[in-house]
This record gives structure tokens, C-alpha cells and sequence, in this order.
């Protein structure tokens, strides 16, 4: 993870300098060039190669580059570093490398280490002196860089092995153990001579379990329930009820949202929202509820979308690999380096979240402390490199929408059949009426354009639509202006006319693109030239500009007026068509036709550009209004071609065009014909919810790139420097997780034949979730210790997310292979692993510690008490909403970013640029980098916000209400039903006194300052110190 | 009501770390922190008050790795990209190859790459200043005089030329999103001396002119814990979050809810236990900070040549002279970290002259340079310039050529210019050159690993040694480089 992006940009004007200088070289070869580079080579490959390898090559090439100097290879070493050229070439005394290694200059060189032999700087001087020429480069070379091989000691560090299967230890005191999880923590307690604590009292058992597993207090209610069940199961069952309840999932996917670093906005420059991010967040709480067992989870969230890509919960899976950030605003120097950060940080998250291993620190060498050679991590990073984050329609209701559409296929089944009947029985004889009578030549005073071609300054792109409109998408400029170019047959041109059409892609429905809907055409300018001649040609005078519609001030006259300020719109008549016509000051009249160029310009108003056109011209004499038809050029020249045909000689498509239109003239058709389209405007549509995914083969989301959202290949780097690729990497997996003999092919599979996806991500999860050959050991272990980790405080594996050498050795590594196997065994479902943990005797026992066992055993490792904990941000808001009777349980859906609402914590909009202060506060993460545990930190502000925020006082308020004593109930009662709601138990007497002797004391404060509703204040006060008390959030 | 006995009880004091362990009982809280600082040299093992406290509060105030001057840091931050040849690094040859092409330009080197045009000189006039001759350009009169007392970098540069990554950049030490900015850095290290107001606060632009690229990110704690984020003060409404008490509350009802706080918490048979301590005593630090930090901020009460002094009744440069005081007003109350950003979003709202580089500088400059230049002095008759560091710089610089189109200048990653003053700095200090024309850094080159490397070695703290570990990997504000330059430290 050592990785230094900026050296990326430094190299490249390494590699400018570089040839320069050696194109100057080689201007200026001595004569006996050849036999001195043969001695120098000579030189090299005795001497010189082993001494700059020994002394030099560590931090000039090899590891690092310090002083961004590089004798890797000759070209490095020529162009020198920070302080200039290293080497002159056949003049050592003059070259900085051997003034520094003579220790002539500073810094002496090697650094911090002894001074070389003079033998070894004589030699180097004259390898210099005689060309300093390389036989090969100082390192690796691609296949060196790809040979390297995991040790099979390497693979024997504990993570890596099988799991162990173990037996359950036998203990003295079996009296003490519930499970066999107890065996296990019981007999390293004995041997440590350390006895663990008995059960908590059922009370706090409640809330500990309430907590633990759905994140809520325990109703009043529900502590009776549970107090009163003198059953010996009462406590297991309670579990089984949690385990069931759909809080279980909204509590335990926050977990899995922290190492996925699940945000919805892409953050950087804009740090703008993905607004259908938040089913990947529905994906997990759906999951968990589920008890989807655990290698599905994995597998659908790297590949759902390659297992079951019919599967809307598999596909919303996929946001997991497209969570992380994304720049919103790529340079093109930064588009292939913010690619590799991006593919990067899918192969780390994936590496930390499920395999705890620190995968990303092998992006820049080999990793330091795992057997991850770098090659490694690129092939793991070739997984991903045509996985790009992007949108798809999902149904969520398919049955919503096939019934719909049954009912409307009914409805609209007589209306087809009375058109079909008219056609059969009616039209025909009437449309040979017309042919024998009144088939003539016919003139529609206005022609819609047929545009030969399209263009936007500003960079719209233009869709042309049945209509004959073009409708303008994608970017929207400030300023725009519009071109078109018309060809016409018309032998005679009198006026022009713009439609401004509406459309349901467009801001309020258009016509305009400005975001009210409204457009303003600054200026319109109309060339002509004769067919066949280079357009524009001449500009034409317009003249009686009319208009639909005119907003005040801005009259469809400015469209043709001098000034640039000016302009048309049609401001507040928007969401529907408008219109414009333009008489010609002279017809133009031309037998061969016209190139007529429409010249649109939008300069008035910052993104004011049309967004649906459609162009028409007419040769009616003037004044030309806006009424009459309107007709397309092209479809009326070929019915005025084929009323010209004689009747004998109409083919089937001459007919067709008649009948066509014709019919388009019969009032009865029209009618039946309208009642059938009337009607398919009202189809019911399958209700399509934007779902983010991570796949291929599908358009990226795009930002600001000025650039490719990927590349088909990825290639190793040398140094992780996009400058050293050393060819492609081909897709592999962690080879000290590999156990098959035919290696990733073990787990790789072709994808169908004309399968839009490479099927590599679908390989990876097959080899994570092995737990035969592939990672499944490992990935079972990573998980059930955080399952632990949130039970008990700590992990077995206290570093959550790094399994690997640097991190820390289990404290119970025979407990942490039994609950793996419990895992595999038992279906990879997690729900038997927390009921496991649950029921232990380590978990329900108490908090109490004693300065004798702490001597033995301070950091508690050993589990002879409970360690407290404090509840999380979300919990503790969540825990004020439920306990004041506010929580709003609705799941599921778009999150929001509103302070006041009041559904769980896991609902707020997660916008990496505006995290939720209150969330923060109490060590949220920033969700920019996965995180497997959360740091708990005591600081003031955090009790700033528990006495002055609007969220604590509504908390108090609301429970206040709860509280007051109605029909002669007591101070005293309300006081004890605060406890009872807060803390699920009552106020002791010395509680009750204090409490009660404030509450009074303060009702006569606010009673003096002239409060009519004393009594709730103070109440309010006083339930405001219960939510503050260090019980309420810090869980025995 | 008698209030004292609020706050009368002193801090339990252990006479190790394995004994506090051992008081620590059921909690977790700040132990795995605090060892982490202990390793690094950065909390005592021995006894002391000091060190227990840290135990318990990340906040508290720790010794650094080796003595130093700056115990303070006050970094104004040029938001946008300053121009460094129209301010400070001056450039007669530009003048004299105005509307010359640059040869073997990269046109990818800025933002608009097909708007690249030929060398434009400085719109500016330049002098020389002070005993050490400093040039500098016409829109700094007032910081010119102080030119003596500061050391300036003519040879920084940077890996990006887009706002938000060279923002992250120069906050955080990785163009990438995500880490922790050296505010965070230098509080989780150093702690902070008063805890009554956060040990680490930014302000922003007041005007409406948006925040810097890449939002609270640039001040956010990465994967530090999140009380080293930098505390940003609202623009509107009460500058911290849950700053006062709700109108109709009385500070007597107040106390009384506090008090009783105090003794249910109390009650518990654990409440000594560290944790549950420490929560009870943040009751009581929150309750002071209420009314330390409206007092912090009150710079009303500063009398009339001071707020002259800033520049506050000149309407141009008001809101960063109110920012810049209240920045003084924080270090001389003992916090630790404060920074500043000029200008707001981008394009004319900041610093980042694309369209016309002289009207866009000679705004900012005239924003800006009074309330600076007040700074120095006032810091400087208080004697506390001598314990503050002052930061100035942007987070990259701009172009010699032209942006085609207007007069203004596109993003440079390869040159910009740092100038420093006070906490150890070395006043008429001048390291680094970039070429002729002030494109690249090529003499004596600064990284922003470098830069970041000398802040904090000028407030006793090895970069090498400050690190905190992260998904598996040790982490540093430095990354694997970073040097000190000495040729700035007094």
C-alpha cells in the first residue's frame, strides 16, 4: 500500500530527458566505440554488477528510488537524479556517482555504511571511463518478476494452514460451562489458575442481548416477559426471538458497511450522490435477516451479477466492489494511475474485509511481513479490470406489473378489434372511392424538414425521433448553438418555422433544457444555398417572426433582431409544444432545390438551449401563419409521386403510401385509430428502480473524465509505476491460499457463449469460498472472529482485519478453528455462530473485575470477565429514539441526509463530504477505507451534543410525555418508569431520592421563571440526564 | 447551590500503565491509543499526572519526540492555486519572453488542455523588500514589510494538477481520498493544551463562496480516531455544534441537571473504572467549553487598534480578517492546529485565476494581505510568534503561459511557493528555485512529503516515528519519503 502516485509523473519527464540526452550521446561516438563498451560489458558482469547490486541498487532502483535516482538500468543511470547526472560517460572523476563513493562530496556514499574497497571504486571508475555499459538490467526482468514463488514455510504461518478440527478441551469445573465454547475459554482460564465470572442478573442479560444482536433497548414490557419466564430455555429462546427479529439485520449489516467502506457519493472534486447506492445497503440487511449463508454472501457480493444474473438481491450484491470512492474530475495524465487506485481498492477491500490479509501492500513490492509477492496482487487485480460501476433497471414488482398488463391487454382488445373491423369492412371501398375521384396532387402548407445533418457547439448530442423533432441529450453547455442542414426539392420558399416541442426526458418536460423547462433562442440565422453548391451559401432576411406563445419581454421578434441580449422563451408555458414561423423577405425560388442551414443560437441565458426541434418550411403565400398541416417533405413527395403514377402501373407500395394517407384524412379512422393510441399511452410500464451494481459489459457511470472508464488489460508494475508494466498480468489468485494442482484454473470458467461479463470475478468467489483448495479456511476464521469481536469486545484475532504476520496471533486459536468448522459444518450460516456465542457461559457472565485476576491477566484477554462496551453512534441514537418512544421502524429504501427523521441510524445518506455529525461524533467511520473495528472515544463535544443537541432534548421531550403523571400517578412513578425505559430496571431508593428531590426542585425554577408547563420541563431535564448516564451506553 | 464540588474532584492518578490497566476494569476506551502513542515515544510509561490523563483523554497534552519552538500552528491556505510568478517568485525573464510559445510544452501539464497558450508575463510590478531584498509583487504592501521574518520555498511541487487531489495532497500527504490531514496528524501526536476548546479548528469562506474541493475531507481524521478531525466553525449559527444550551435553560437548571448527572453516574459501583471516570469528567469539560469557546471566539471584545490592525472595518477584507483573529485568539488560548482557507470552491471564488489572473489576485491579495500582515505583527508584539508557526501556500501553482481565451493562468503542478514564519522557522530563510521562467522547481526540489516532513520536525515531531497503524499497515503523514529541510529550520 506504500504506493506514491507522484512518482508516476515523474518518471514520465524521466523518459523525455532520457532520450534526449542519448540521441546527444550518440552524435558523438569515438572510434574505437565497439571495443571499449565490449570491456566495459566485461567489467560489468565481473564486477561492477555485483557492487552496485550489494551497495547501491536497495535505494536507487531496487526497493526505492531515493533522490528519484534509478541505476536499475543504464538509461537511469545516465539521466542521474535530484542533483543531476550520475555518470559522464568516460570521465569518472568528473562523474558525481564516484565523487561520492570517493567520499569527495556529500552525501558519502553507500549511505550510513562503510566506505567501498578502493578496489571496488577503481573498478567502477573504470567501467565508467570505459562506457558504463549494462549487459542487462540490474533487476528483474518480467519473469523474475512473475517466477516468485510462495516457500512452503511461508505457507505453514497459522492463518494459512487447514483448519485443526480440534477436540473440546476437558476442564475441572464442568459446572461452570454451558457450550463448548466454554471448554475451550475454561481450560487456558485454569491453566492461568484464574476462575471467570458467573451469569450477569437477567436484566442486564436483556439489555446486553438486546443490544448485541438487534442494537435497540428492551421494552418495559419485554423485560417483565422475560423476568417472569421461569422456563429453563427462557434465555435461548429470547435469542432464537432476536436472531428472527428484522432489527437483527439493520444492526449487524452496519458492521459489514464498515469494512466494505459503503458510502452513497463518489466523493473528491464534486463528491457527487449515487442515489441507487443504498440497495447494496437493503442487500445486506435482506441478507442477514435471511441467514444467507455466509460463501453465498461473499459470492454475490463479488459476482452476483455472474451467479444469478436474473436475481435482483444478487445484483444488488455487486455494490460492494463499487462502494469506494471514485474521482469525480479525471485529468487525462491521471486516467490510467486513478484506474489502478480504483482496481486497487477493490482487491484491498476485498483482501481486509473477507481474508484479513493486507493485500494492497503488495502494490508497490513484495508485501513485507505475508507471502504475497507483488505479482501476486496484480493477478488478483486482473479480476477487476473490466469491472466497472454502473446502473440497472430492476423490477421489484414483476407481479405489480404482469397483472397490470393483463388487465390492459383486456381493455384494450376491443379497440384494436373495431379498428380492424372498420379497416376490413369500410375503408377499402372508400379509399377506391378517392382513387377514382379525388386522388390529386397534394400541398401541405408546411413541410417538415428532412435534416441531412446535425450539430452543437456546446457538445449536445442530437436523437432524431419519429416525429421528424430532434431531441437534444447528454451534455447541456452554458451556451449553445445549434446547426442544421436541410436539403429541400421545394421549388419555392416563402417562411420557415422552428417547433419548440415538449418531451419527458427534459427539465419540467421542456421544450427547453434549462432546469425550469424554459429555452431562449438569442439569435436565428437561416443561409441558403442552391443545391449542389457549397452551403451556408447566403444569409437569408426574415421578417413577421410569430410565435405560440411569447414570455414577457423576451418576444420571438429578438430571435431575429441585432442584439446578442436578447431572445424568445416561453417561461412560465412550459411542459408544452411551442412554435415559431419566419417569413423569407424574398421567397427564394429554385427548380433544382435549396440546401436551406438553420442557424440556433442560445446565448442569452447560462444552459437555456432547446431540447426537442423540429424544423419546417412552406411555400404558402404570405402572410404565413402558424395554422394549416404540417406534413414531412419526404413522406409527401412520395404520395405526390405516387398519385402521379397511373393507376395501372401502382405497385404494392404505391398503394401502401396512398392508403396511408388517405386514411390519415378519414375522419372514422382517425377516430378508431386514436381510441387505440389514445389508449397505449396508458400501458402500465415495469416499475424500473435504479439499482448501482459492479459488472461489464455495461456503460460505466460516467463523471468528468477526460478519458476511458477502464482498460482491457492489466498489467504488472514494477514498483507499482505505470511506466514499468512488465507485460500483462493474467488473473490468479493468492497463491499461499492455492491448494489445487491445476491452480486458478481450478476454480476459472469460460463464460457462455455472448455472456456480456469475463466470468474472472465469478473464479475469485469460487476460489474464496473454497475451503477445500481455495482461501474458505481462511475466510471462515476471518469471520466468525468478527462475529466474536462484536459479542465479546474483542476479536480471538485482536486485529480483525490483518490475519497475516504483522498482526496479532489468536489468544484461543483451538476456539477460533472450532467455530470456523462450526461455521463450514454447519452451512455457513452465521445465525448458529451468534446463538452459539450467545448462549456461552463467557458471554452471560458479568462485568465484575478484581485487582488479583487483573494482576494475572490486565488486558483480559483470557475472558475471565465481560468486557463493557460502548454502544456505537448508531445504536445510541437508535436507543434514544426507541427509548423515548420515537423510533420510526420502516425499512429499507433511499436514506436521507435530514437530522430530524427519526427511522434507525443505518438509513442516513452515507455523503462522504457530509457525514452525519452526530454520527461522527461517536467515531463512525468516514467510510473512505474499509474499518473492522471502531475506535470508542470519550471526548467533551460528545457530551456537548448529549446536553444541547435538538436531538437530545427531543429524545428527553418525547419520553418526558410518556412519563407525566396522569390521574394522581406520582413524581415517584414516573421517576421509576424513566429507569424502567432507559435502563431496564428500576430506580434504586437513593436514585429515586435524588431524582426526585431534582425534579422538584427544578419544576419550582421553571415555575418562578413563569413556565406554565413546569412540570414537563423539568421532567424533560431530568430524563434528558437518564439518556446521558454512562448506563445508558456503556453495556455491562 | 453550591457548585464547586462539580469540579472539585481531581483526576485518579496510577502509578503505571499496567496499574491503570488493572483500574481500567471492564472498559476498553482509549487503552489500544494510548499504547500506541506510548510506543512512539509520545506518552511517557513512567507515572506523571500527564501521562495518566492521556490514558484517559486523547486530547491531552503529550511531549513531543524532541524539544522545539513551535508548540503551535496557524496555516493560512491560499484556496485554488496561487500563482507563485505573480506573487512571490519573481521572473524577469517572463517579462521579457511575454507572448514567446514554450517549447516542448506538455499540454496535459494543466487542467484545460486545449488552452494553452503562449508565456504571459506578470501583470504585477515587483520590488525588492526588506534587509534580505526580497521580492515581492505589488498586491502584497502590507506583507511585504514582514518579508524578513519569513522563510520562504520557492521549489515546492506537487503529483496532481487537479483541485481535489493536490487539496488532499498537501492536507493529507496522498493525492488519494481517505487519509489523515496533518491537523489530525499533529494533534493526535502532540494532544492540545487546552480542553476546553477543540485542539484542532479550520474556518472556511464566510462569504458563500463554497468549500474547498473535496469538502471536510481536507481537515477529516481518515482512520485516526475521529476526535483528531479538524472542528469546522459554522459560517452561521452557533460556530460548534451544540455550542450553547437551549434558550429557556438557566445556567443554574443547568448545573442542578449536571449535578444530578454527576450522582446517578456515580452510583454505579464501577464509576471509577477509567472509562466511566472519563465520561463523567466530559460532562463537566463540555459544560466549560460552553462558555470558554463564545469567549475564544469574541472578537468584540478585541479593542480598536487590534481590529484595525486585522483589517476588520475594510469591507474587502472583513471576513478573513475576523478568521484571522480569531485564529490569534485561539493559539494564545492553546489550541493547537488552525487553518484558514481563502476563497471558497474554485474558478473566481478562489484563487484559481483561469480567466484573468490580475483581477482574480488582486482581489484575493487584497482579501488577504492586511489581515496577514496584521497577524505577524500582532503575534509577533505578544511574543507568541515565536512558539506559532504560520503556514502560507496553496495546493499548487499556476502556469507562466497564458490560459487561451482570457488572461488568466491553468493549474502547474511542477512550482509554488511556501512561505513560513515563526515556531522555529528561519526568518529571511530562502530555499529552492524554480527555472527562468518559473515553471518547474528544479533547484533544491520540496515535496509535499518534505514540507510536511519540516512542519512537523519544527514542532518536535520525527515524521518517521509518528505513525499509526491502519488495516495492517503502519501509516505516516509521510508515506515512505519525506525529508526535513533544514535550510528553513532555524
Amino acid at each position: 500500500m506504500t504506493f506514491d502516485p507522484g512518482f508516476l509523473c515523474k518518471r514520465f519527464a524521466v523518459v523525455l530527458v532520457t532520450l534526449v540526452s542519448s540521441s546527444a550521446f550518440a552524435a558523438d561516438v569515438p572510434a574505437d566505440h565497439a571495443a571499449q563498451m565490449a570491456r566495459s560489458t566485461e567489467l560489468f558482469k565481473n564486477h561492477v554488477r555485483g557492487l552496485l547490486t550489494a551497495h547501491c541498487l536497495k535505494c536507487h532502483g531496487g526497493e526505492k528510488t531515493k533522490g528519484e535516482f534509478d541505476l536499475s538500468t543504464r538509461e537511469g543511470l545516465l539521466k542521474g537524479g535530484e542533483q543531476g547526472p550520475a555518470v559522464i560517460v568516460g570521465k569518472p572523476q568528473e562523474s558525481l556517482l564516484v565523487r561520492l563513493i570517493r567520499h569527495e562530496d556529500e552525501p558519502n556514499m553507500p549511505e550510513d555504511a562503510a566506505k567501498l574497497s578502493d578496489e571496488a571504486i577503481e573498478q567502477i571508475s573504470a567501467w565508467i571511463a570505459s562506457g558504463a555499459a549494462y549487459d542487462k538490467p540490474l533487476v528483474d526482468t518480467a519473469e523474475a518478476f512473475t517466477a516468485k514463488t510462495v516457500s512452503a514455510k511461508d505457507r505453514q504461518f497459522w492463518s494459512f494452514q487447514p483448519l485443526s478440527r480440534p477436540t473440546v478441551p476437558v476442564v475441572k469445573n464442568e459446572t461452570w460451562c454451558r457450550t463448548s465454547i466454554d471448554h475451550f475459554v475454561l481450560a487456558r482460564l485454569e491453566n492461568k489458575d484464574l476462575a471467570a465470572n458467573g451469569p450477569v442478573d437477567r436484566r442486564k442479560l436483556i439489555r446486553r442481548a438486546y443490544f448485541d444482536l438487534i442494537g435497540l433497548p428492551p421494552t418495559v414490557v419485554e423485560v417483565e416477559a422475560f423476568l417472569s419466564d421461569q422456563s429453563s430455555d427462557a434465555y435461548d429462546r429470547l435469542i432464537d426471538r432476536l436472531l428472527a427479529s428484522p432489527h437483527y439485520g439493520e444492526r449487524w449489516a452496519r458492521h459489514w458497511l464498515d469494512l466494505a467502506r459503503f458510502a452513497e457519493s463518489h466523493g473528491y472534486e464534486q463528491d457527487y450522490d449515487r442515489p441507487s447506492a443504498y440497495h447494496y445497503r437493503d442487500f445486506i440487511i435482506r441478507a442477514l435477516n435471511e441467514d444467507m449463508p455466509y460463501d453465498r454472501f461473499v459470492k454475490l457480493q463479488l459476482a452476483g451479477d455472474e451467479f444469478e444474473p436474473e436475481n435482483n438481491l444478487a445484483l444488488m450484491a455487486t455494490g460492494f466492489l463499487g462502494a469506494g470512492t471514485h474521482a469525480t474530475q479525471i485529468t487525462a495524465n491521471q486516467v490510467e494511475k486513478e484506474r489502478y487506485d480504483e482496481l486497487d481498492d477493490m482487491a484491498a477491500t476485498v483482501g481486509t474485509a473477507m481474508l484479513g490479509l493486507t493485500v494492497g501492500c503488495a502494490r508497490c513490492h513484495d508485501h513485507k511481513y505475508d507471502p504475497i509477492p507483488q505479482a501476486d496482487y496484480y493477478r488478483l487485480v486482473s479480476t477487476f479490470t473490466t469491472t466497472v460501476r454502473s446502473e440497472m433497471e430492476l423490477d421489484f414488482h414483476p407481479e405489480r406489473y404482469l397483472e397490470a398488463k393483463a388487465t390492459f391487454d383486456r381493455d384494450h382488445a376491443p379497440r384494436v378489434e373495431a379498428l380492424a373491423k372498420f379497416e376490413q369492412e369500410q375503408l377499402p371501398s372508400r379509399f377506391d372511392g378517392w382513387l377514382a375521384q379525388d386522388a390529386k396532387a397534394v400541398a401541405p402548407k408546411w413541410l417538415i424538414a428532412d435534416v441531412q445533418s446535425t450539430k452543437s457547439d456546446g457538445g449536445a448530442t442530437f436523437t432524431r425521433q419519429e416525429d421528424g423533432s430532434y431531441l437534444a441529450s447528454e451534455k447541456n453547455a452554458g451556451h449553445d448553438v445549434y446547426t442544421f442542414v436541410v436539403p429541400t426539392k421545394q421549388t419555392m420558399i416563402t417562411a420557415v418555422r422552428i417547433d419548440a416541442l415538449a418531451h419527458e426526458s427534459l427539465p419540467k418536460h421542456g421544450p427547453g433544457r434549462a432546469p425550469n423547462g424554459n429555452f431562449a433562442l438569442s439569435d436565428f440565422q437561416l443561409w441558403a444555398a442552391p443545391a449542389g453548391s457549397p452551403a451556408p451559401g447566403a444569409p437569408v432576411k426574415l421578417a413577421n417572426a410569430n410565435a405560440s406563445f411569447e414570455q414577457k419581454d423576451l418576444p420571438v421578434a429578438a430571435a431575429i433582431d441585432d442584439g446578442k441580449t436578447t431572445a424568445w422563451a416561453i417561461d412560465p408555458q412550459v411542459g408544452k409544444d411551442h412554435a415559431a414561423s419566419f417569413e423569407l423577405e424574398a421567397p427564394i425560388k429554385s427548380e433544382q432545390g435549396t440546401t436551406l442551414t438553420f442557424i440556433l443560437k442560445f446565448e442569452n441565458n447560462t444552459g437555456h438551449n432547446l431540447g426537442r426541434v423540429r424544423l419546417s418550411l412552406s411555400g404558402a403565400a404570405k402572410p404565413v401563419g402558424l395554422d394549416g398541416e404540417q406534413q414531412p417533405e419526404e413522406k409527401i413527395a412520395q404520395v405526390n409521386i405516387a398519385i402521379a403514377t397511373p393507376a395501372a402501373e401502382r405497385n404494392e407500395k404505391h398503394r401502401d403510401v396512398l392508403l396511408a394517407w388517405f386514411r390519415s384524412h378519414d375522419a372514422d379512422w382517425k377516430k378508431l385509430d386514436g381510441a387505440v393510441q389514445d389508449h397505449l399511452k396508458q400501458a402500465p410500464k415495469p416499475e424500473l428502480t435504479k439499482v448501482m451494481v459492479a459488472t461489464e459489459g455495461l456503460p460505466a457511470i460516467r463523471l468528468h473524465t477526460q478519458g476511458a472508464d477502464f482498460f482491457e488489460k492489466t498489467f504488472y508494475l514494477k514498483r507499482g509505476d505505470l511506466n514499468q508494466k512488465l507485460g500483462e498480468a493474467p488473473q490468479s489468485f493468492l497463491q499461499v491460499l492455492m491448494n489445487a494442482p491445476d491452480r486458478e484454473k481450478h476454480w476459472q470458467a469460460p463464460p457462455p457463449e455472448g455472456w456480456r461479463t469475463s466470468y474472472r470475478r465469478r473464479a475469485l468467489a469460487n476460489w474464496i469460498t473454497d475451503s477445500e483448495a481455495g482461501a474458505g479456511n481462511l475466510l471462515a476464521r476471518v469471520m466468525v472472529n468478527r462475529v466474536w469481536q462484536h459479542h465479546i469486545g474483542r476479536g480471538i484475532v485482536a486485529t480483525p482485519s490483518d490475519f497475516g504476520a504483522s498482526g496479532e496471533r489468536p489468544t484461543h486459536p483451538e476456539l477460533l478453528d472450532y467455530l470456523a468448522g462450526q461455521l463450514i459444518d454447519g452451512g455457513w450460516r452465521l445465525k448458529d455462530i451468534h446463538k452459539q456465542i450467545m448462549t456461552s457461559a463467557v458471554y452471560v457472565q458479568s462485568t465484575e473485575a478484581d485487582p488479583r485476576r487483573a494482576g494475572l491477566d490486565p488486558e483480559n484477554s483470557l475472558l475471565w470477565h465481560r468486557s463493557r462496551q460502548r454502544l456505537e453512534a448508531e445504536v445510541i441514537r437508535d436507543a434514544m429514539l426507541a427509548a423515548s418512544g420515537q423510533l420510526d421502524e420502516r425499512m429499507y429504501g433511499p436514506g436521507t441526509l435530514d437530522a430530524t427523521h427519526r427511522r434507525r441510524s443505518i438509513y442516513f445518506t452515507v455523503k462522504r463530504s457530509q457525514l452525519v455529525p452526530s454520527m461522527t461524533l461517536f467515531d463512525a467511520p468516514d467510510s473512505l477505507q474499509g474499518l473492522g473495528q471502531r475506535a470508542a472515544t470519550i471526548i467533551a463535544p460528545q457530551a456537548l451534543a448529549m446536553l444541547n443537541s435538538q436531538q437530545a432534548q427531543d429524545a428527553a421531550k418525547s419520553l418526558a410525555k410518556q412519563l407525566l403523571p396522569s390521574d394522581g400517578a406520582t413524581i415517584e412513578h414516573a421517576v421509576t418508569r424513566g429507569f424502567l425505559c432507559t435502563l431496564a430496571r428500576p430506580a434504586d431508593a437513593e436514585e429515586l431520592a435524588e431524582s426526585v428531590t431534582f425534579i422538584k426542585r427544578a419544576t419550582a425554577l421553571y415555575q418562578s421563571a413563569g413556565k406554565s408547563d413546569a412540570t414537563e420541563l423539568s421532567l424533560a431535564d431530568f430524563c434528558q440526564v437518564l439518556l446521558g448516564l454512562n448506563e445508558f451506553i456503556y453495556i455491562d | 447551590m453550591k457548585l464547586s464540588h462539580l469540579f472539585a474532584s481531581p483526576p485518579s492518578t496510577y502509578a503505571s500503565r499496567r496499574q491503570f490497566l488493572q483500574q481500567a476494569g471492564s472498559g476498553c476506551g482509549m487503552l489500544a491509543l494510548a499504547a500506541l502513542l506510548e510506543q512512539q515515544g509520545l506518552l511517557s510509561s513512567t507515572a506523571g499526572a500527564a501521562s495518566n490523563d492521556a490514558l484517559l483523554n486523547p486530547m491531552a497534552p503529550r511531549p513531543a519526540h524532541f524539544d522545539a519552538k513551535a508548540k503551535n500552528v496557524i496555516w493560512l491556505f491560499m484556496n485554488g492555486g496561487p500563482s507563485q510568478v505573480d506573487t512571490w517568485d519573481y521572473k524577469p525573464e517572463l517579462e521579457k519572453r511575454d507572448g514567446q510559445d514554450l517549447p516542448g510544452f506538455d499540454k496535459n501539464t494543466g487542467f484545460f488542455t486545449e488552452q494553452v497558450g503562449p508565456l504571459m508575463k506578470s501583470p504585477f510590478k515587483f520590488q525588492q523588500h526588506g534587509q534580505t531584498g526580497t521580492w515581492a509583487s505589488e498586491i502584497f504592501p502590507n506583507l511585504a514589510k514582514h518579508v524578513d521574518d519569513m522563510a520562504f520555498i520557492y521549489s515546492c511541487f506537487t503529483k496532481t494538477n487537479n483541485h481535489s487531489p493536490a487539496l488532499f495532497e498537501i492536507n493529507t500527504g496522498m493525492s488519494r481520498m481517505g487519509f489523515p490531514c496533518m491537523g489530525a496528524w499533529v494533534t493526535y501526536g502532540l494532544g492540545t493544551v487546552n480542553q476546553n476548546l477543540p485542539g484542532f479548528i479550520t474556518m472556511y469562506d464566510t462569504l458563500g463562496r463554497g468549500l474547498p474541493k473535496g469538502h471536510a475531507q481536507n481537515w477529516g481524521a481518515g482512520f485516526l480516531p475521529g476526535v483528531f478531525q479538524g472542528t469546522a466553525l459554522n459560517a452561521q449559527g452557533a460556530p460548534i455544534n451544540n455550542l450553547y444550551r437551549r434558550a429557556d435553560m438557566t445556567d443554574e437548571q443547568q448545573l442542578a441537571q449536571l449535578d444530578l448527572l454527576r450522582r446517578l453516574n456515580k452510583h454505579q459501583p464501577q464509576a471509577q473504572e477509567a472509562d466511566l471516570a472519563a465520561r463523567i469528567e466530559s460532562f463537566e469539560l463540555a459544560y466549560r467549553m460552553q462558555m470558554a469557546a463564545p469567549e475564544a471566539l469574541n472578537i468584540d471584545s478585541e479593542p480598536a487598534h487590534i481590529r484595525q490592525l486585522y483589517g476588520i472595518d475594510d469591507p474587502k477584507c472583513t471576513h478573513f480578517a475576523k478568521q484571522v483573529l480569531t485564529a490569534r485568539r485561539l493559539v494564545e488560548r492553546g489550541v493547537r492546529f488552525v487553518q484558514i482557507y481563502s476563497g471558497g470552491m474554485e474558478n473566481e471564488r478562489s484563487w484559481d485565476g483561469h480567466a484573468n489572473i490580475g483581477q482574480n489576485h488582486t482581489q484575493f491579495a487584497g482579501e488577504t494581505d492586511v489581515p496577514i500582515a496584521g497577524l505577524l505583527t500582532d503575534l509577533k508584539q505578544r511574543g507568541l510568534l515565536e512558539s506559532t508557526l504560520v503556514i502560507c501556500n496553496g495546493e499548487f501553482g499556476r502556469l507562466p503561459i497564458v490560459q487561451k481565451g482570457g488572461t488568466g493562468r491553468d493549474h502547474n503542478p511542477h512550482a509554488f511557493t511556501t512561505w513560513l514564519a515563526g515556531g522555529g522557522a528561519k526568518a529571511g530563510a530562502r530555499y529552492g528555485q524554480t527555472d527562468e521562467i518559473g515553471h518547474k522547481a528544479v533547484t533544491d526540489r520540496v515535496s509535499i512529503n518534505d514540507l510536511h516532513a519540516t512542519i512537523l520536525h519544527l514542532l518536535g515531531i520525527d515524521h518517521e516515528r509518528l505513525t499509526y497503524r491502519s488495516n495492517g499497515r503502519d501509516f505516516r503523514l509521510t508515506d515512505v519519503a519525506g525529508r526535513v529541510v533544514k535550510g528553513v529550520v532555524a
